[in-house]
């Protein structure tokens, strides 16, 4: 709520069970939660008395008859609470007060108050986030509920309130403020995909112009045009077919080929909601389905998925024949696999998760490698040399560079030298890790009139790598998250211990009244099982979350160990 | 490059010989009208002690994690500029873990729950701190009897700290040359530098203590880098 700046407003249900107590949750919305939580009602009777509430701001009671309390009644309050009613109610209007210049100038002139002006000041509290307005009923008796739903529409932002922001993909990603105005061109985002009867149903949010039948979106990703076909308006499981879905709305569109955070734009800009930028993953799981039912809908729950979600990937093991989902967290996979279950009734077998480590050099090392080979008919040569060496600027994970004068290697072959390096960059000759970082410049090498080809040439690069790698001090880098741990103020040091024990950095702890928010640095390898371990530590009241921040070298004595498993898995494999 | 970047350290510059000009449980204050470059001093003087391996403990009473942490980036990536790419980020995560940012509410700080947090820290071996800077201190004489406390701390876990202290245009110094407000606390401390806008510099000026060896030798911050200028 507070890292998306979504005002709040609360609803105290359950208010006629046993143990009910509103005041007390609305003291603890203050003291665990930080909220400035602000009664606008107040409960007639509550547990199995429980009979309706008391509207600070009309002063009237309201109850809630007939079998689904569908029937409002609006009466006086009862004698007896109505003491209490005009204390809470003044208090109320003071507390709201500072939100408004106009209530505070009413009641300092003693002038009658008016609904419209608390409705403006609560409003604007609300919506600065500086007031939590709260309401009680009981929601399965559909008791309270009206009141709720009139409040959502008070005090709650509209879509105009909001300031939304896309990035401009012709410069640099730079966000541009987009106006909610339905005649400007169209900028939509299709934030759900839902696998219906009648195909693919796109959920979209207009966040600018409107979205109407006939009109014709590009696809900012893809740069796919597409004519909207059908525009709908979803209730529940029922849908409605509108013209159009002007900014603000939601909607839902048919027979659209996108992926979930897709952008859509009218034709001429080049705007998206979200950044383009899709991270590596950096855990990886096997899975294994029990039956072969389950393995066809596996394959059609991954297709599925992985056009959802950019972040999730998926392939075959070409050595264990294993299928491998990978994503960018524990949870992150663990949610595919209950969703694989639960929507496309397919029960898989998960093996251990595997951190995507990778390899790279940390100094430049020379090579020079001659490939040759003479075992009847035409024979294999080629020599390759020059050095390799860490790319020190910008992100590239492969650079070669032929600085090869003279002909000492054919130009028809240079390519074929290219491309021999580049394949031992997907699998370490060591660890078996992907490399990444690694320039490589071939400056010399020898060919023969007869015995030279293409394959002779990948073979000598090949070998070539393999030398120079060994020499140029190859390091495991692994996945380094941003871990940012939510936590009351009495158990920081719990948690920063927790954190302290999985190798993590804390960068620091900021204190926010009664609860600390840590952040730290730590690597993947060591999250495995962190929710559990801090549920129990804090008993269940510090949150987390987690992402991918970096990678960093993994420390010696880690990296032997690491050694050891893919020596022990090989084994195994093998 | 390690080495290169420690001789930049701007009490050297000053004139004071030893590395740590302060003894432990010492104090010092950085005075300055608001956005003169105090946290900019002191941040640099952070990144010394970091690149020498003493572990610091940056409280910020204004600024969230994140913007304290943007302070120590640029200004190490200002520090290190001339270097290449690789080891400038090479150097910066093996500094990283010598520094620990805490932030409080300003109204939510008090000296015994720094004491609180800090015990929690060393207590479980999580970080011990040789350098402590408090960025956002209001100072006055209410604060006489905590600031003690804490001294004696320091001094007796080896610490010294770095204060900043926000002088007011509106407030004109006593007859020692500090603000009022400050004055009353000064005499815990054993070292007051003040920055001083002129033209387009800004002056480090030594107001208190210290040995400085080349006393009235202009120091100065690079206003557009907030790094201090070298000398000519």
């Amino acid at each position: 709520m507070k890292r998306y700046k979504v005002p709040c407003i609360a609803f105290i249900n359950k208010c006629d069970r046993s143990g009910a107590d509103p005041s007390r949750v609305i003291a603890q919305l203050h003291s665990k939660l930080g909220h400035n939580a602000l009664a606008m009602q107040l409960p007639i009777g509550l547990e199995t008395n429980f009979q309706g509430i008391v509207d600070l701001l009309t002063m009237k009671a309201v109850y809630f008859e007939g079998e689904n309390g569908e029937q409002v009644r609006i009466d006086e309050i009862p004698a007896d609470l109505l003491a209490s009613a005009r204390d809470k109610r003044n208090a109320m209007i003071d507390s709201v007060s500072l939100f408004s210049d106009a209530l505070t100038e009413a009641i300092l002139e003693e002038k009658p108050v008016s609904d419209e002006l608390i409705i403006d000041a609560v409003r604007r509290g609300t919506l600065a986030r500086k007031l939590t307005p709260v309401f009680m009923g009981s929601a399965y008796k559909n008791k309270g509920v009206q009141p709720l739903l009139d409040a959502v529409t008070r005090y709650l932002p509209c879509p105009a309130d909001v300031e939304n922001t896309a990035l401009d993909r012709d410069h640099e990603e730079t966000p541009v403020v987009l106006p909610s105005d339905p005649s400007l061109p169209i900028v939509a985002l299709a934030f759900k995909l839902e696998d219906g009867a009648y195909g693919q149903l796109t959920y979209v949010r207009v966040y600018q112009g409107t979205l109407a039948k006939g009109e014709v979106i590009v696809n900012t990703r893809t740069g796919k045009k597409t004519k909207v076909g059908r525009v709908v308006r979803m209730h529940a499981d029922q849908m409605e077919d509108i013209e159009a879905a002007s900014a603000g709305y939601i909607g839902a569109l048919f027979g659209i080929e996108c992926a979930s955070g897709d952008t859509f734009v009218s034709p001429g800009i080049n705007l998206s909601m979200i950044s383009m930028f899709v991270p590596k993953p950096v855990i990886s799981l096997a899975i294994f389905p029990k039956d072969n039912k389950s393995q066809i809908n596996m394959s059609k729950a991954l297709n599925r998925f992985t056009k959802e979600d950019p972040t999730f990937h998926t392939h075959v093991d070409d050595e264990t024949n294993e299928t491998i989902i990978e994503g960018m967290g524990e949870l992150h996979l663990e949610i595919y696999v209950e969703r694989m279950k639960r929507e496309y009734g397919t029960d898989v077998d998960t093996g251990k998760p595997r951190v995507a480590y990778r390899e790279t050099i940390t100094q430049r090392a020379d090579f020079n490698y001659t490939h040759k080979k003479q075992s009847g008919g035409s024979g294999q040569y080629g020599r390759v040399a020059g050095y390799m060496e860490p790319i020190t600027e910008g992100e590239e994970d492969f650079i070669f560079d032929n600085q090869v004068r003279g002909g000492s290697i054919p130009t028809q072959y240079i390519q074929a030298c290219e491309k021999g390096f580049q394949q031992c960059m997907a699998k370490g000759p060591k660890m078996e890790f992907p490399i990444t970082g690694v320039k490589v410049v071939i400056n010399d090498g020898a060919s023969h009139a007869v015995d030279s080809s293409d394959m002779a040439f990948q073979a000598a690069a090949r070998g070539a790598f393999r030398e120079g790698y060994a020499k140029a001090k190859p390091v495991i880098h692994e996945p380094i998250m941003k871990v940012v741990v939510e936590t009351p103020t009495e158990f920081q040091g719990a948690v920063m211990g927790l954190l302290n024990q999985r190798r993590g950095m804390i960068v620091g702890a900021q204190d926010e009244g009664v609860m600390t928010v840590v952040e730290a640095q730590v690597p993947l390898a060591e999250m495995f099982g962190f929710s559990t371990v801090l549920r129990s530590s804090t008993q269940g009241k510090a949150q987390f979350t987690m992402e991918f921040a970096l990678y960093r070298q993994v420390p010696q004595s880690i990296a032997e160990k690491i050694a050891e498993d893919v020596a022990l898995r090989k084994k195994s494999a093998a | 490059m390690k080495k290169e970047l420690i001789l930049r350290n701007p009490l050297l510059q000053l004139g004071f010989e030893t590395e740590d000009i302060l003894p432990a449980g010492g104090f010092g204050a950085v005075l300055a009208h608001a956005g003169v470059g105090k946290t900019a001093l002191l941040v640099q003087l952070a990144l010394n002690g970091m690149l020498r391996n003493r572990n610091v403990l940056h409280i910020s009473l204004n600024d969230p994690v994140n913007k304290v942490n943007l302070w120590y980036s640029e200004l190490f990536h200002h520090l290190a500029g001339s270097y290449e790419g690789a080891q400038i980020s090479r150097l910066w995560e093996s500094v990283l873990p010598h520094r620990f940012i805490m932030t409080f509410r300003v109204e939510s700080f008090t000296v015994p729950k720094l004491k609180e947090r800090l015990n929690d820290l060393t207590e479980q071996g999580i970080f011990s701190p040789a350098i402590m800077i408090i960025d956002g201190l209001h100072f006055d004489e209410s604060l006489l009897a905590d600031l003690n406390d804490l001294k004696a701390m320091a001094a007796g876990t080896g610490m010294h700290a770095w204060f900043t202290v926000h002088t007011h245009r509106h407030e004109s110094p006593g007859t020692d040359g500090l603000p009022p407000s400050f004055s009353a606390v000064a005499g815990l401390f054993d070292l007051v530098l003040e920055l001083k806008p002129e033209h387009a510099d800004v002056h480090i000026k030594l107001r208190r203590g210290g040995e400085s060896t080349t006393a009235g030798v202009a120091l100065l911050l690079d206003p557009s880098t907030m790094l201090i200028k070298d000398p000519i």
